[in-house]
């Protein structure tokens, strides 16, 4: 039986550690197949609504619609573990495995799909604390590929990068966004990252509702001078096949200089 | 510190020194000669003093509360002891001789002879007995709250002919000690001269098993019970161990002792745990039923004490039949009769010896016999 | 190619493990045939092949001295050391895992202790057996209750709060076990407590192998068998958690079946130290990270590491040196010398 896709959903949902509100009255829905990015300023509560999604924090108030596992992609902070990637990815079987199974030979080929998927086949029999930032983030990407759920929920996948990894992993995002198979959502500090290989974009504002739609539309100079505090401009350049890209870029140091 | 002593004592000498006076009269002649102080040197070479013989003695080390009732023939002289020497009084037949034992007070030592210094100062003595040789830490509380204290030390027969001495001058009995001395030697002697007489290869291999019940333990040497087996003609199979040691079956099993001697101490300890272990079972003790307790007197018979030359009669029986045939039931009477001034009952004399736990013990008929 | 090498790479590690658990489990049976063959009393090594056979085709036959020492007293001895060795170092491998800490034992978490308080407590009170046991393993599972609920805040776990919380439950049922020791009978119950405490096999028979083996057998089984789980368990919490794993609850199974495994080998042989500590440590110098293979590993040399030492213990003297007194003198110099590494490990 083919479980039917679910959309993700938090429906006026709110956070609240201790007596501090780090959210609420926050809506957010993503149709199965679609992805969505989520921006918001240092401390606006993107990585907590994201835990929330994930269904790690119970909702002070408001409802969450989710499927029972989403693949999590972790933001790259945490230890590393000492195992070798493959062995790393088979863990995304868990669920599968069981209590007191052992993975079988048809889990080692979704965790190698997986790893084939992300495109570091060649780095299998490495050990994962030993790979570089980008290597690490694909793997996780692949653990999260093979739990087999159809959900994908990176943190802050890009802001640990160089600008060429960053590039790789918007691709490979971008490329599983056009598969339409997987609902992905991402938390970022680029508006551009959203561009990039978001559908949709969740603007998490201060002192107002958040907001959300299409990427192209919803993130405005207006709306994302409003939610960094940085006069922001967006511009169209021709990319490799000469076709109109846009691109934002804040006007960094700009401000101060009015005021001399 | 003898100032200070003073000050201590002051509560309980006036009461006293109306007796004493009245005591003066009645023997003059002796009033005079105790009038003098008594000056000892103890195991640890210190010099205590007594202005008059102790009236109230408490007695830390566990032997040392019976060894003061036989000097002093009663308790009169004993002000408190350890809790331990109080189990084993109440557990045998001196709390029935004197039944007063179970009022005298126990808690003036804690755990490994720590002094209760309150418990003993509450107890008035003129003197406190300690172990020695056990470290400053249980001797210290006591000279610096200003108790008069002496000191012994443990393990020895000649130890315990000095400390038994020096408890019983301290009372002013020197001449009960010199006859449970001359008591000592003259049953060292006669045994001793007749186990010399002994091939080594007729002396039957002995164990000692100072713990059993849960973790096992066997006499080494420099144990006191070492000395006596040996004095008594045995060949202690741990001779090669030092003091109390813990061994294991197998080793035991190896060693095929010909008696297995039980401490006195376990109390649940009998020889059917020896004829119930599969493997201490098949020892040539066990099979010959050569398996004995400890016996207990006046106290517990392994450590030396005021009874030891009872204890050695009772190994050369059991050990050499043939060779020792000694009227125990009959010495036992008569030595309870002098140290403690009791008269024996025959029920009394089998408890002392234990004889319902050695009903299949090869020897004890002999010993069974009234 | 690169796949191929991959392959390769994999296959020869595959095959170095197996060749390691081939040698460790030789070893584990050559240590425990010399730990039947020596001992204080002399049976020759032809001797000990008969009666062990004999042993199996005749198991009715009387038994004579030597057979009686050799299936009575080092045999049930040998099977306790095995079991409990391998018990044990399973045991430290899992609480390693699911703190994500090597420094983590169960006598940190103050299970030791507590199964400690309870047997003390058993002794004084003259229960032996099964009570002892019951009562060892109540103890031990209420001092990891204890820790638990000092270092639940808030509905999460810290592990900081939990070691300090086991330092802290550790501590008081050590001081109520001074406090047994304070109060037993120095003729009576007091040396028993003493000697149980410093941790022998001395007194194992059929009968405590019996006691012991259903709790030390089943927790080590089931422990071997979560050895996948506890992999994901040493992940971050959220992963754990987001890889479908219920890392609180299953992290309570972990430290019941501590408790279980604790509480046996404590209730026969009183605390045996450092092997819980150590030997996940070697184990995984040799092998790697992955409890798949580590855990098994794990097993394999705490039960050669107990069997070596209680040898040693039982051997070495004419009076039996205390197993857990042997396993500290060894243990505490190769800890100091793991931690070491660890911290120049993470500086690096």
């Amino acid at each position: 039986m083919k479980i039917t896709p679910m959309k993700i959903a938090l429906n006026r949902a709110g956070m609240r550690f201790g007596s501090r509100w780090i959210f609420r009255g926050l809506d957010l829905a993503v149709e199965h197949g679609a992805t969505l990015a989520i921006l918001g300023p240092n401390g606006r509560g993107k990585t907590t609504a994201l835990h929330a999604i994930l269904g790690f924090l119970p909702l002070t108030e408001g409802e969450r619609t989710a499927p029972n596992r989403l693949g999590y992609v972790p933001q790259l902070l945490t230890i590393p573990a000492p195992h070798a990637l493959r062995e790393m990815v088979v863990m995304g079987r868990c669920a599968r495995v069981g209590l007191f199974g052992q993975p079988s030979p048809e889990d080692y080929r979704a965790a190698d799909a997986a790893i084939e998927r992300v495109g570091i086949r060649h780095l299998a029999g490495e050990p994962f604390a030993r790979l570089s930032g980008g290597e690490r983030q694909m793997g996780l990407i692949a653990r999260a590929l093979a739990t087999g759920s159809d959900v994908l929920v990176l943190d802050e996948p890009a802001s640990a990068l160089d600008l060429g990894n960053q590039g790789r992993l918007l691709y490979l995002l971008n490329d599983l966004r056009q598969a339409r198979e997987m609902t992905i959502l991402f938390t970022t500090h680029d508006p551009n990252h959203a561009l990039a290989a978001a559908d949709d974009a969740l603007l998490m504002m201060k002192n107002e509702a958040a907001l959300s739609g299409p990427v192209d539309t919803i993130m405005s100079e207006a709306n994302l001078t409003r939610l960094y505090g940085v006069a922001m401009r967006q511009f169209a350049i021709p990319d490799q096949q000469g076709q109109a890209m846009p691109v934002i870029v804040p006007m960094h140091a700009r401000h101060s200089g009015e005021k001399r | 510190m003898i100032f200070r002593c003073h000050i201590f004592r002051r509560p309980a000498i006036r009461p006293c020194a109306a007796l004493l006076a009245f005591a003066a009269l009645l023997t003059v002649p002796l009033a005079l000669v105790r009038a003098e102080p008594i000056v000892m040197t103890d195991l640890e070479g210190r010099t205590v003093t007594l202005e008059k013989p102790a009236e109230r003695v408490a007695a830390i080390p566990i032997p040392m509360a019976s060894i003061l009732i036989a000097m002093g023939q009663g308790t009169k002289s004993l002000a408190g002891m350890n809790r331990i020497a109080k189990t084993a009084m109440l557990e045998g037949i001196l709390g029935k001789i004197f039944p007063e034992t179970a009022d005298i007070r126990a808690d003036i030592a804690g755990q490994n002879f720590m002094p209760n210094v309150e418990a003993l100062a509450a107890a008035r003595p003129d003197l406190v007995i300690q172990w020695g040789g056990r470290g400053d830490d249980i001797v210290k509380p006591l000279t610096n709250a200003g108790l008069n204290t002496m000191l012994i030390l443990y393990g020895t027969e000649d130890y315990a002919r000095r400390y038994i001495t020096l408890a019983a001058t301290a009372i002013g009995k020197p001449e009960r000690a010199a006859a449970n001395i001359a008591w000592r030697r003259s049953v060292e002697a006669e045994i001793g001269a007749k186990v010399r007489a002994i091939p080594p290869a007729q002396k039957p291999r002995v164990l000692h098993l100072s713990r059993a019940m849960t973790a096992m333990a066997a006499s080494g040497r420099g144990s006191y019970e070492d000395a006596s087996i040996t004095l008594a003609g045995g060949e202690n199979v741990a001779a090669a161990l030092n003091d109390v040691m813990p061994v294991n079956r197998e080793r035991i099993a190896a060693w095929d002792p010909e008696v297995i001697f039980l401490n006195g101490f376990e109390e649940e300890l009998t020889p059917e745990f020896i004829y119930k272990d599969p493997i201490l079972s098949q020892t040539a003790a066990a099979r010959t039923k050569r398996v004995y307790k400890y016996p207990l007197g006046g106290y517990r018979w392994d450590p030396p004490n005021q009874e030891s030359p009872l204890t050695w009669m009772w190994l050369a029986n059991l050990l050499h039949p043939k060779v020792f045939a000694f009227d125990l039931r009959g010495e036992i009477r008569m030595r309870f009769r002098e140290l403690y001034a009791y008269e024996l009952k025959d029920t009394e004399i089998d408890g002392i010896l234990r004889l319902p736990i050695h009903a299949s013990a090869a020897g004890y008929d002999a010993l069974r016999s009234r | 190619m690169a796949l191929a090498d991959a392959l390769v790479a994999a296959g020869s590690r595959q095959s170095r493990r197996v060749a390691t658990t081939t040698l460790l489990v030789a070893f584990l049976v050559a240590a425990s045939l010399v730990g039947l063959g020596v001992g204080q009393f002399p049976i020759a090594p032809s001797r000990v092949i008969a009666i062990l056979g004999q042993a199996i085709t005749d198991p009715a036959a009387p038994l004579a001295v030597d057979a009686r020492i050799l299936l009575l007293v080092r045999l049930p001895r040998l099977v306790l050391a095995i079991l409990a060795g391998a018990g044990l170092a399973i045991c430290g491998g899992a609480l390693q895992c699911v703190f994500r800490n090597p420094l983590v034992a169960p006598q940190i978490l103050g299970i030791s202790p507590g199964a400690a308080f309870g047997g003390a407590l058993a002794i004084f009170l003259g229960i032996s057996g099964v009570g002892l046991l019951g009562l060892s393993f109540a103890c031990g599972l209420g001092a990891l209750v204890l820790v638990g609920w000092i270092a639940r805040i808030d509905g999460r776990t810290e592990t900081v709060t939990v070691l300090l919380g086991g330092l802290v439950v550790g501590s008081l049922f050590s001081a109520l076990v001074s406090l047994i020791q304070f109060v037993a009978d120095p003729n009576g119950s007091l040396p028993a407590i003493v000697y149980w405490l410093m941790g022998s096999f001395a007194s194992a028979t059929w009968e405590q192998a019996g006691l012991a083996a259903p709790g030390l057998v089943t927790g080590s089984s089931v422990l071997l068998a979560l050895r996948f789980r506890l992999n994901i368990l040493s992940l971050d919490e959220n992963e754990a958690r987001s890889l479908g794993a219920h890392p609180e609850r299953e992290r309570w199974l972990v430290f019941g079946l501590v408790a279980i495994v604790v509480a046996s080998s404590v209730a026969v042989s009183g605390i045996i130290g450092w092997v819980g500590l150590i030997i996940p440590h070697i184990s995984r110098l040799i092998v790697g990270p992955d409890q798949r293979v580590a855990l098994p590993v794990t097993a394999l040399i705490g039960a050669s590491f107990l069997v070596v030492t209680d040898t040693i213990a039982r051997t070495a003297t004419t009076a039996e040196i205390p197993l857990g007194v042997l396993t500290a003198i060894v243990g505490a110099p190769i800890f100091a010398l793991l931690l070491r590494r660890h911290f120049r490990e993470r500086e690096a």
